[in-house]
């Protein structure tokens, strides 16, 4: 007999019919009645002194009702790094010195987008231009500018650390090699941009419809700033168009109309252009990365040595968490018996470096697996051996940071070295390269400081036995909520169908932190199934009172059907449960809660998910162009809960991955942003994509739902070190700088030919 | 300005507007006739986002000045599902999960429309060129790709699953 | 933001080219308003009047003959050129070209005429119908004249064309027999405009000679451009290795690229050497294998 009834089988998303039928009302696409549109004046320089502002002919134009600048605000600091005051140092509107090309300095509320950019151009700004410092390595050098008062020669956040005796095992190690790597940034490229519509009302209630991750947050975030009740804050977010890390933070869209808003008690709507979006909206942390590791001369791992610099620009932002991450993903997939990383977050003039899928480990795993495929070609030793004798396993522990529990590496090691062999030898100028990778399954971090559990779910049932599921979870396209609707179906037993998702809506929602470290199929997953397990312990009592089974007796209920488990004929349609509960409970309907929050769990996530990842590709010789070829992922999310949407996760992971290694990048003049359209930022399109194949490697991870681990963003990792070990292995040439761009090819294979007329070979 | 009057049909219906003729199609779609379905991504006519049928024909409506459309035919996504029904095409993406954040999907739709009638028996790389002009930052396209490969290959008649 | 304007629609090429000359100076003709519409949403460009002349049939069309080649008026469509027949039948590389110019829907509704007459120097239709010796025929309201591909685009975005003047047709001689055209563009994302283009067409006699030669090259100078020397070099020569990179290195020297985000200066000139030996040899195997 099959295991689950719903869960692992295909299922289509729930919210299908409304996003298919142009019915699913994104913030975009909200009109609400009397509704002003905003435009925000942005600063054009990196870094200077606002000296005045007048806006007075802005204010006069027709059709202009209101113009705010950070003399209308709280003067509030913010961040997300509430538990930590220092860290929050972001006003969004400033109010006496500009940071960053695109920080905010004004906001306008009028009829129409038009009028609102024309009165931009009508508000002057006095600047006294300051010294600006673009570039991490520069910036934390004596005598640099300063940013901030507080963070001395730009230092913003330090990270450390470390277990073993890394300088013994050096001593020891038969073989050490050394690496630098440089990391670029990269955008989220939402295809919804930032955008909010906020309404506030004579009785001091706000209300923000708003494309974000986190309802919760903006939320708080909003009340804090705006001087506001939480409770009297409603954020509304039913769809959200893309995420990936850009909109869990307060931005200048919420803000500013909100502003606005509470001015003039008439809602106004801001819709961030694709240029603003890309200027100044938060991107992927740019990392300079050394690399020192030690290994005996079977290639087994003695000791790594890492240290990081990562580009700040203006804020902290969720820069911290990065800097931490990148350090603790380092060390991933693997058994290091010594290591020591030391991270840096440098404060620049540039827009603010943040979170973006993958969170810091994509740019680690780019560099570890780098380095692990030259380590091997210079011992040796086959890609797949070295990873598998150092490969982590189920129930190794991390010293001091994590326990793993379930670890599916080997056996997806297996599928991929399976697959490569049946690839028979490469033609000229193709090469797979692999990349192994781990990742947090739901981060356990609260420096928000919420004093709430981390997820909750309630349900309640209606007498038609219609399950009315309320979720904290942020649903932006990765699917929880047909994930959180199966769950909750599998475990209550009925159908996807008797699920009714309720999402987005701080006024009806339990609190959930919101949709980023991959945390809410394990968070909200497990909520939700307390919940379900909850409600259906009150159906069974009264299903126990109807079949009055021998007290040694188990009742269950699965395919609709509340029953004996070990004489499962015997038993009661679940309709006919629900209807004896609701009258038995005096006409109350079934309400029950479940909720989350990671206690003793180490100090990144309760679990982590594994995979090895092979790309093929093409590498022109005369040109440096790189065609994709293939795409082949074997990875262990411990138990599928919605497969239909776990290969889109992984395919959509794959091409955001794949852009950062060889075709996406942020370049910057003077802390301007260069490319900031869809012609000039390179994003895959349907042509770049490769074929892509998964192999499943099923574990179960006792702290999930149903053993389940997260599938989406740990699968951004690999993909950048992969196609850099594919071009390794196609041309002999490592590249270490990111995007991997035909011009460092071509340089690259330029440098292998001197050297070889230099006598100095490979 | 003056505005102009402009008479367009969408999705079957006789609409009839004033506009400033500086007004883009997208911006008449969605500001004045309330089809909000059609989205805007980018001003650089590259993300497709916007993407109608004008007689049949795939454009992107952030790109059209909305006085050319007088006189059109013009088939947005909401005119894709008759009578309540979703159409084979829609029922193969929710088969086959060929949406995520479902932003581009009203475009990608469209597009896929204009494919299939082109051509009914696409080949991948005929699929991957039809719907190039659109971006996706969820699906990594393979999905989306099934999902239109699958419409070809049902039998004429058959609906649903 | 787009600023205000008069929007005209003539119902005739006669009507249109009178409000051209009524208005010129401080009028913008819109085909398709692929291009033009960016600029116009930027604010580079405010035309206080709109002439709109997509609608108009007389310059809609494809036709060829053995005396006068092919003609393709100005407001027919990329993917009409794309889709022709006849176009597919005797200039396949102009279908070839078209498949690769931006996506589907921008070729839906763009005109070829607005193209040309937009002069980015990445565009793809200018190097390739400069192989082709295309001309195109323009007119005011006082008289038409024949301008040559060639001599059509005069700097970044600026053409031939005076102020009052309208492109109305592409003309494409019939090629001599033995003649082989072919381009292509280096892109990282397929269809975006070219980093650097190649357009080249090789003629051969009997003895596989070459007797005419054109290379264009596209998005390595502010307009497409031939490189004449690499051209002459080829004449009277058979294809060999040796001379392949010396013309490959002469078309190198004639580019004229800018660094920019996309690519430096050295790398474009490195990428034209690369597409002039593909492209030429390209256009000499079809050559020698045609009638």
């Amino acid at each position: 007999m099959k295991k689950y009834s719903v869960i692992n089988t295909p299922h289509h998303n729930i919210d299908g019919i409304a996003k298919l039928t142009g019915r699913a009302t994104f913030t975009f696409d909200v009109k609400l009645p009397q509704m002003l549109h905003g435009k925000i004046l942005r600063s054009r320089l990196p870094h200077a002194k606002i000296l005045s502002i007048d806006t007075s002919k802005a204010e006069r134009l027709t059709g202009v009702y209101a113009v705010v600048t950070g003399k209308d605000t709280l003067g509030i600091k913010q961040g997300i790094w509430r538990r930590y005051k220092e860290l929050c140092d972001e006003e969004i509107l400033a109010r006496s010195t500009v940071r960053y090309v695109g920080e905010p300095v004004a906001a306008v509320a009028a009829v129409d987008e038009d009028t609102a950019e024309e009165a931009l151009d009508l508000i002057e700004v006095e600047y006294e231009p300051l010294p600006a410092v673009f570039e991490p390595l520069q910036a934390i050098k004596e005598g640099a500018p300063q940013l901030h008062e507080h963070a001395e020669r730009n230092i913003n956040v330090t990270r450390h650390i470390e277990w073993g005796d890394v300088d013994d095992a050096f001593a020891r190690a038969d073989y050490i090699r050394e690496d630098w790597f440089r990391c670029s940034s990269q955008h989220h490229v939402c295809m919804e941009t930032h955008c909010a519509v906020s309404s506030y009302s004579p009785d001091k209630k706000l209300t923000v419809y708003t494309s974000t991750q986190s309802h919760y947050y903006i939320q708080v975030l909003l009340a804090w700033v705006l001087g506001l009740r939480e409770g009297d804050v409603r954020v509304i977010s039913r769809y959200t168009g893309g995420g990936f890390g850009s909109k869990f933070e307060l931005d200048s869209a919420q803000f500013c109309s909100a502003l606005l808003s509470m001015k003039l008690s008439r809602p106004v709507k801001i819709v961030l252009t694709r240029e603003e979006e890309f200027q100044a909206t938060k991107r992927r942390t740019p990392m300079f990365y050394y690399l020192r590791t030690g290994t005996d001369k079977a290639g087994k791992f003695l000791a790594k040595e890492a240290r990081v610099f990562t580009e700040g620009g203006a804020y902290t932002s969720m820069g911290a968490t990065a800097l931490y991450l990148t350090g603790f993903f380092q060390a991933f997939p693997y058994v290091w018996p010594a290591y020591r990383y030391d991270g840096y977050r440098v404060y620049t003039n540039t827009a603010p470096s943040s979170a973006m899928r993958g969170f810091g480990a994509p740019q680690a795993t780019f560099c570890a697996e780098s380095q692990i495929e030259l380590i091997a070609k210079e011992l040796g030793i086959d890609s797949f051996e070295i990873r598998r004798k150092n490969a982590m396993y189920p129930g190794y522990e991390v010293p001091g940071q994590a326990w793993i529990q379930s670890c599916g590496l080997s056996g997806c090691l297996d599928k991929i070295e399976e697959w490569i062999k049946s690839r028979g030898p490469m033609p000229p100028n193709r090469g797979i390269g692999i990349a192994a990778y781990g990742f947090m399954s739901g981060g356990i971090f609260n420096w928000f400081d919420t004093p709430y559990a981390f997820s909750t779910a309630v349900i309640k049932i209606n007498v038609d036995g219609k399950v009315h599921l309320y979720v904290g979870s942020q649903d932006m396209g990765q699917g929880s909520n047909t994930t959180m609707a199966m769950i909750c179906a599998e475990e209550l037993g009925v159908t996807v169908e008797d699920i009714c998702v309720h999402m987005g809506d701080t006024d009806v929602c339990p609190v959930d932190v919101g949709a980023w470290g991959s945390r809410e199929t394990l968070m909200q997953g497990n909520a939700v199934k307390n919940a379900a397990a909850e409600a259906k312990r009150q159906l069974l009592e009264f299903a126990a009172a109807q079949l009055a089974p021998n007290i040694v007796y188990d009742l269950d209920i699965k395919n609709r059907w509340a029953h004996l488990i070990a004489r499962p004929e015997r038993g009661l349609s679940y309709f006919d449960v629900v209807k004896a509960a609701v009258r038995g409970k005096d006409g109350q309907p079934i309400m029950a809660t479940g909720h989350y929050t990671p206690h003793r769990k180490g100090m990144i996530s309760p679990a982590y998910s594994f995979g090895v990842q092979a790309v093929e590709a093409d590498v022109d010789p005369e040109t440096g162009k790189i065609t994709l070829v293939n795409c082949v992922t074997a990875h262990d999310c411990g138990q599928v809960i919605n497969p239909i949407g776990l290969e889109g996760q992984l395919e959509g992971a794959m091409a955001q991955a794949a852009g950062y290694g060889f075709t996406e990048d942020l370049p910057m003049d003077e802390g301007k942003i260069l490319n900031p359209n869809l012609a000039d930022y390179k994003v895959l399109r349907a042509t770049e994509m490769p074929e892509t194949r998964v192999f499943e490697v099923e574990t179960y991870e006792p702290e999930g739902p149903f053993g389940a681990k997260e599938a989406g963003e740990g699968l951004t990792n690999p993909t950048a070190g992969a196609l850099a070990n594919a071009v390794f292995h196609a041309t002999g040439v490592s590249i270490k700088n990111l995007p991997i761009t035909p011009a460092k090819v071509l340089n690259g294979l330029k440098e292998k030919r001197n050297q070889k007329a230099a006598g100095s070979g490979t | 300005m003056e505005k102009r009057r402009l008479s367009m049909t969408v999705n079957g219906q006789l609409y009839e507007v004033y506009v400033n003729p500086k007004r883009l199609l997208v911006e008449v779609l969605r500001d004045e006739l309330g089809l909000t379905g059609t989205k805007r991504g980018c001003d650089t006519v590259s993300c497709g986002a916007c993407t109608v049928l004008i007689n049949g024909l795939a454009v992107k409506s952030c790109s059209v000045l909305a006085m050319q459309a007088e006189d059109a035919e013009i088939t947005t996504v909401e005119g894709l599902a008759a009578g309540g029904q979703l159409n084979p095409l829609q029922r193969s993406f929710l088969d086959h999960g060929a949406y995520q954040c479902g932003f581009c999907t009203p475009g990608m739709l469209m597009s896929a429309t204009a494919l299939l009638r082109e051509k009914p028996d696409p080949t991948r790389r005929e699929i991957q060129e039809g719907i190039h002009g659109n971006i996706c930052r969820c699906t990594g396209y393979n999905s989306i790709i099934r999902a239109i490969a699958a419409v070809a290959q049902r039998k004429p008649g058959e609906e649903g699953q | 933001m787009i600023r205000d304007f008069v929007y005209l629609k003539p119902g005739t090429l006669d009507e249109a080219l009178a409000l051209l000359s009524e208005h010129r100076g401080e009028c913008k003709v819109i085909g398709g308003g692929q291009s033009l519409l960016i600029l116009m949403r930027q604010g580079l460009v405010t035309p206080a009047y709109l002439i709109d002349i997509k609608h108009l049939d007389e310059l809609n069309s494809i036709t060829f003959d053995n005396k006068d080649g092919l003609k393709i008026g100005a407001t027919t469509t990329h993917r009409t050129i794309e889709t022709s027949e006849a176009v597919k039948a005797h200039f396949p590389v102009l279908v070839e070209m078209e498949q690769n110019v931006a996506s589907i829907q921008t070729r839906n509704w763009g005109t070829i005429g607005g193209n040309l007459a937009h002069a980015d120097p990445a565009g793809d239709p200018g190097p390739v119908l400069i192989a082709l010796d295309a001309s195109f025929r323009v007119a005011n309201t006082e008289q038409e004249r024949t301008i040559s591909a060639d001599a059509f685009f005069l700097d970044y975005f600026e053409t031939a064309l005076q102020d009052d003047e309208l492109l109305l047709e592409v003309k494409v001689p019939t090629q001599k027999p033995k003649t082989g055209t072919a381009y292509e563009k280096f892109t990282i994302i397929k269809n975006d405009l070219g980093i650097a283009s190649v357009a080249a067409s090789v003629t051969v006699d009997k003895v596989g000679k070459c007797t005419k030669a054109r290379i264009a090259l596209g998005a390595v100078a502010p307009t497409a451009r031939r490189a004449i020397q690499a051209e002459q070099d080829l004449l009277g020569q058979t294809l060999g290795e040796d001379l392949l990179n010396h013309i490959a290195q002469k078309a190198s020297e004639e580019a004229k690229p800018i660094s920019d985000i996309h690519a430096s200066e050295d790398f474009r000139r490195h990428l034209v050497k690369v597409l002039a030996a593909r492209m030429v040899a390209k256009a000499w195997k079809q050559a020698i294998a045609s009638a």
